[in-house]
């Protein structure tokens, strides 16, 4: 393609969010976050990754789930909650238990999102499969310019899935989501639906007669990136928190396709900048007077929480706000 | 086929440990050449990525070695340490490593043998224990 | 970037390197590894040829890194560095592998020696293509010494600083200064009256005009590093105004109560208000708040109304004195083991069982008995046994050597020898008598008709077995010089306690930032080598805070203390270690992660130009790395520890 050495060493390739905010105003159409993850594919092999956040422990990680002969110990979270060995229904927990002890400072648990995944799932009368030896999505490497790891994850993940005989894969993280179904079609056959556990809780709540109990707060709903602008997402989670009784759901200023990112992407140049978006962000959030800011994405979770932490003496404008995962909220609702 | 030698990486704090190595090479202790040690100022500099990054090059075995908590050159590296190994050990464990995979041991200076038999405990545990499952394209 | 053009010199250490790894084949090595225009090998590198081949590639290579591979960077790292910098390269561009103490001197099989040679080497290699020359800074430096524990040590080390006219703050923690040297009577070998060469001292400290002595204070807190530390003291009040009281003892003799004094070591008794004895400087009255009955039971009074000079001040308070200085010297000198803990010698039972402080105050003239060696109940002992190594030499207490006892116990058998005719057993272990002076005293003490029994004492009891036993104390001891059991019967027994670590240390060593060793002793830098400097800078010990020794060893030390003080003070200036923590303000998101974790307050969440991010105090980092490990964003980063220079090791090492 003939790219100059500038682009490719630019520290601003790895600033883009792809969060989709540009093309929705695009006149064009085009499609700038693929040109990104493009031109960083070109760039990683120039030995350049941006900065990475957490000393790029986590991008670290997702390569590991990449070794052939790895044996993860991934499923103690299981305890206790009703899974098959055989079923049609397989659930993705993706990167829930390594997130764990990395986030538990911050006191975001994904494994409690994968949790209430799977008991809201029983709840509609299934019970899921969960691979033990689950390999890393991808999403993080393949944005961040490592197409050949992400392959290699893709492949594995592609064939402990059809040796499952599952016919539908339901996710609670969005960036799995996406890229089960944008991207691993390029690369690999699944031969099985995709689906995000919001979509499915749309689709069953009316049918099944699941019933909540009422609970008394005025939320708020941050839309992630990947389940809205990439996907189109923006209903089902609505009509979910809608359905329970006593919620009141209050729009910020920018919603929907709107939506402002929760400020960081793939472990990568979490700078100033972004810490900005997110304060921001938050202040919208707070500006509702919600109680709570719903998000159906562990890592907006993650992001929101992170940047709460604020242990200086001089301190900075006050954006403390309960988080919650859509899922978490479902459950707290079914719960008797 | 030659015997398995495992790798192991060593972080060792300047003040403490990595002085202990040298106070072994002084008294010429000796204990197997399994070993690569890298010299950090203080145990509770030790990031987790040098872990990680360890066994992504394919290392069978990793110890963070420091100063006895008293001993701290820099007050309490020794315990922001142990805080960040306790994290990093859930993740190594969930990667599917055993435990004598990755090791945090308090070592002062004039601990030399214990240094050297610590080397020889690690290097018999690994081999019993075979490559490491994180290393590509080494079969057992 | 300019271009990287690195240097590789393979060390010898005559046989010692070049005996086990094949150095040739090393050098042969590290000349295919990327970035290095020229790898050497020589017999040694630290020689002055062996540095100016460095010096040379430098200048006629336009080398811009150096590798060495030799023995340990603790040993030659500066010398190397220096190398360069002579060259005019930042000596930050220097890496050196440690192809000796680990690798050659631990290892035999010499292909797999030579093998890791070359993975250290290509580490190290890797490594200095990430690092960065470091500015080396200076600032100014504070003139100012702090002292801390008055006893002979510190006396001594202050008035080595005061008189080169340099200002002096000694901080004693008990109402006087003097220490444990103010307690004894007469010094061995010489025999010189302890307090006739101590007074003199003391008196200059309380006069000099270059010494503050803050007597009844501790330190509190100190921060800030070499050349300007900040520190909190705490003068504890003594409810008697300094400036006031004469010292006449007027207020001592009118206090109705009386209680045990320290310094006669309970022999004899002092008031509730006292000065501790009669030299004692400062000389002021000091009331014992604990005991005072004013204090427990709001009634008395009694000094304050005898008080001529109007000193007494009930409503005094604790003072908070802050002061900078720019290095410190600490001399916090022992405690004395306490005998208890070794029941079966019967110390605390038996009225005759002394300790050796017990005895100093026993012949001291001014002391409780008038000088006398008197049993109990008046009378002269006809026997003394005098048991070394109590609670020393014991793997049950203390592994150490006392060092001082052997030569007290020699001078207590001369002084018993002089005042009585009582027979001496000396009951020794080994006679430990190396210093100047020692042997012939010892000789001499042999000669005036001592009993010296060699082995370890077991038991004091006081039941008798035979006729010679009864109304005294029997020692049992194996004698392992004739090979058997011993009974030997004696009117009086005096214990040499072992000399151990101050009550407390801990807590010094915490608040200085310096190491202690497992005797818990405080930790020289380099046992032979820096045995007055600490893993702090800046800060030296001297005296028995570091470990057992006598009165001689302990001004030597503290003169030595004072002279490293007086060369930080005669540079005028401190560098900056540049190796401290560095912030990108781009990633810093000011959440003050590293506020929260340092110890040293180094980093800072602050505004600049509206925005806040973190800035890091260098005088105040001490490049430990603790808050980069917990910055989330890869903000914070150690200078000369980088992320890419210790992931670019171990990449470095496993790449093969
Ligand atoms: C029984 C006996 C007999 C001895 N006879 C001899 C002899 O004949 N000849 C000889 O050479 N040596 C003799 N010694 C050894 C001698 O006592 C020591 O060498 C000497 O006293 C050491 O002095 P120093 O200043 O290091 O410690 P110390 O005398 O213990 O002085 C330390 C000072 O520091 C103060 N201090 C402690 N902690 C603090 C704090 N945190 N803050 C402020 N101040 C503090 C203490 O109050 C004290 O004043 C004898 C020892 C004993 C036990
Ligand atoms: S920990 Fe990192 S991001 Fe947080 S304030 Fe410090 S430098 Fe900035």
């Amino acid at each position: 393609m003939g790219f100059g050495d500038e682009l490719i060493h630019d520290r601003e390739l790895f600033s883009c969010l792809s969060c989709y905010a540009c093309s929705n105003l695009c006149p064009s159409d085009v499609d700038y976050p693929v040109f990104t993850q493009k031109v960083r594919n070109l760039a990683s092999g120039e030995g350049e990754h941006g900065d990475c956040a957490h000393s790029g422990t986590l991008l670290s990680i997702m390569r590991l789930t990449s070794r052939s002969d790895i044996k993860q110990k991934r499923l103690d979270w299981l305890d206790g909650l009703h899974t098959s060995e055989k079923s049609e229904v397989l659930y993705f927990a993706g990167c829930a238990p390594y997130f764990e002890p990395v986030f538990e400072d911050i006191e975001v648990s994904p494994v409690n999102i994968a949790r209430n995944s799977i008991k809201v799932l029983n709840a509609l009368g299934i019970e899921p499969m969960v691979l033990p030896n689950e390999r890393c999505c991808g999403h993080d490497l393949l944005w961040t310019g490592d197409v050949e790891t992400f392959k290699k994850l893709a492949q594995f993940n592609a064939q402990m899935i059809k040796e499952s005989g599952a016919k539908k894969i339901v996710f609670s993280c969005p960036e799995g989501y996406r890229t089960f179904k944008l991207d691993y079609p390029n690369y690999v056959d699944l031969g099985c639906d995709v689906q995000h556990v919001s979509e499915l809780l749309a689709e069953k709540i009316g049918q099944n007669g699941v019933k909540f109990k009422e609970i008394k707060k005025k939320v708020t709903y941050q839309d992630p990136c990947r389940l809205g602008r990439h996907l189109g997402i923006y209903e089902p989670p609505r009509e979910i928190i809608k359905a329970i009784p006593g919620i009141e759901l209050v729009e910020m200023e920018h919603s929907g396709d709107e939506s402002i990112c929760c400020g960081t992407s793939v472990w990568t140049n979490c700078s100033s900048y972004s810490k900005q978006i997110r304060e921001e962000r938050l202040l919208e959030a707070r500006a509702t007077g919600a109680d709570m800011l719903i998000t159906a994405c562990p890592k907006c979770q993650i992001h929101f929480k992170c940047a709460m932490v604020d242990k200086g003496a001089e301190k900075g404008p006050d954006i403390k706000m309960e988080v919650m995962d859509l899922v978490n909220l479902v459950a707290n609702a079914m719960e008797t | 086929m030659a015997e398995f030698e495992p790798k192991i990486i060593a972080f060792c704090c300047n003040w403490c440990t990595y002085a202990a190595a040298d106070i072994a090479g002084t008294s010429r202790i000796h204990y197997p050449a399994n070993v690569r040690i890298v010299r950090v100022m203080c145990s509770g500099m030790v990031d987790p990525i040098y872990i990680l990054k360890a066994f992504e090059m394919g290392a069978d075995g990793v110890l963070i070695a420091g100063c006895h908590e008293a001993d701290c050159h820099y007050l309490n590296g020794p315990l922001k340490c142990d805080a960040m190994f306790e994290k990093i050990k859930r993740v190594v464990n969930i990667l599917g490593l055993e435990g004598e995979r990755l090791r945090r041991e308090m070592i002062a200076a004039a601990e030399a043998p214990v240094f050297a038999e610590l080397i020889e405990e690690m290097v018999k545990q690994l081999k019993k224990l075979g490559p490491s499952p994180l290393r590509e394209g080494v079969k057992v | 970037m300019e271009e990287i053009k690195t240097g590789v010199y393979i060390c010898h250490c005559g046989l010692n390197i070049a005996g086990t790894v094949n150095v040739e084949e090393v050098a042969r090595y590290a000349g295919t590894l990327p970035n290095v225009v020229v790898a050497r090998d020589y017999r040694y590198m630290c020689s002055d040829p062996g540095q100016a081949l460095i010096k040379d590639d430098i200048k006629n290579l336009g080398l811009n890194r150096v590798v060495v591979a030799s023995c340990s960077p603790r040993m030659h790292e500066p010398t190397f560095r220096r190398a360069c910098q002579d060259a005019g390269l930042n000596p930050y561009l220097f890496e050196h592998a440690n192809i000796r103490e680990h690798c050659s001197w631990v290892h035999d099989d010499r292909q797999i020696a030579t093998e890791k040679a070359k993975d250290l080497v290509r580490a190290a290699v890797r490594r200095v293509f990430y690092n960065e020359p470091l500015e080396i800074k200076e600032r100014p430096l504070n003139p100012n010494v702090l002292v801390v524990g008055g006893g002979i040590a510190g006396i001594q080390a202050a008035l080595d600083i005061a008189n080169g006219e340099h200002r002096v703050y000694l901080v004693e923690k008990e109402p006087a200064i003097g220490g444990h040297m103010a307690q004894l009577d007469r010094t061995f070998p010489t025999l010189d009256c302890s307090e006739c060469i101590l007074t003199p001292k003391m008196t200059e400290v309380g006069q000099h005009p270059f010494i503050t002595l803050l007597a009844y204070s501790e330190v509190e807190e100190v921060a800030g590093s070499v050349g300007n530390f900040k520190v909190r003291v705490k003068k504890k009040a003594r409810y008697v105004d300094e400036e006031k009281c004469t010292g006449c003892g007027v207020c001592e003799e009118k206090c109705p109560w009386k209680v045990d004094s320290e310094y006669e070591v309970g022999m004899g008794k002092r008031g509730v208000v006292y000065v501790p004895f009669a030299q004692a400087i400062p000389h002021v009255a000091t009331i014992d708040k604990e005991r005072c009955v004013y204090f427990l039971k709001g009634k008395c009074r009694a000094c304050e109304k005898f008080c001529d000079a109007k000193a007494i001040d009930f409503e005094q308070k604790d003072e908070i004195v802050e002061l900078e200085v720019g290095s410190i010297i600490l001399t916090t000198g022992y405690d004395v083991f306490d005998s208890r803990r070794i029941p079966q010698y019967g110390y605390g039972r038996y009225d005759n069982v002394l300790t050796g402080l017990e005895f100093e105050r026993m012949t001291c003239a001014a002391g409780p008995t008038g000088g006398k060696v008197l049993l109990k109940d008046g009378r002269q002992p006809e026997s003394v046994a005098i048991i070394h190594c109590v609670g020393s030499r014991d793997e049950n207490y203390h592994e150490y050597c006392s060092r001082v006892c052997c030569m007290y116990a020699l001078k207590y058998a001369h002084l018993i020898k002089e005042n009585t005719q009582a027979e001496v057993y000396q009951m020794y272990i080994d006679m430990r008598c190396f210093g100047e002076g020692f042997e012939e005293f010892y000789r001499r003490v042999c000669d005036e008709g001592v009993n010296f029994i060699r082995g370890k004492v077991a038991k004091v009891t006081d039941v008798a077995l035979t006729e010679g036993e009864q109304g005294k104390l029997a020692v049992i001891a194996e004698d392992t010089l004739l090979g058997g059991i011993i009974r030997v019967p004696v009117d009086m027994v005096i214990l040499c306690p072992a000399l151990e670590a101050r009550f407390g240390a801990e807590d010094v060593a915490k608040l200085f930032t310096i190491n202690r060793r497992a005797d818990g002793f405080f930790m020289e830098r380099h046992v032979k080598l820096d045995p007055v400097a600490t893993a702090t800078e800046g800060v030296y010990i001297a005296g028995c805070c570091e470990g057992p020794k006598d009165i001689p060893d302990t001004v030597a030390q503290a003169s030595a203390a004072a002279a490293k003080a007086l060369s930080v003070i005669s540079r005028g200036r401190v560098v900056i270690e540049p190796t401290t923590a560095q912030v990108n303000e781009v990633l810093c998101q000011a959440c003050g992660r590293c506020e929260e974790i340092c110890d040293f307050h180094a980093p800072k969440v602050i505004s600049k130009d509206g925005l806040r991010v973190s800035s890091v105090d260098a005088a105040l980092c001490k490049g430990c790395g603790a808050c980069a490990v917990v910055c989330p964003t890869g903000a914070m980063s150690v200078r000369h520890s980088t992320r890419e220079q210790i992931n670019g090791m171990v990449e470095a090492l496993l790449e093969v």
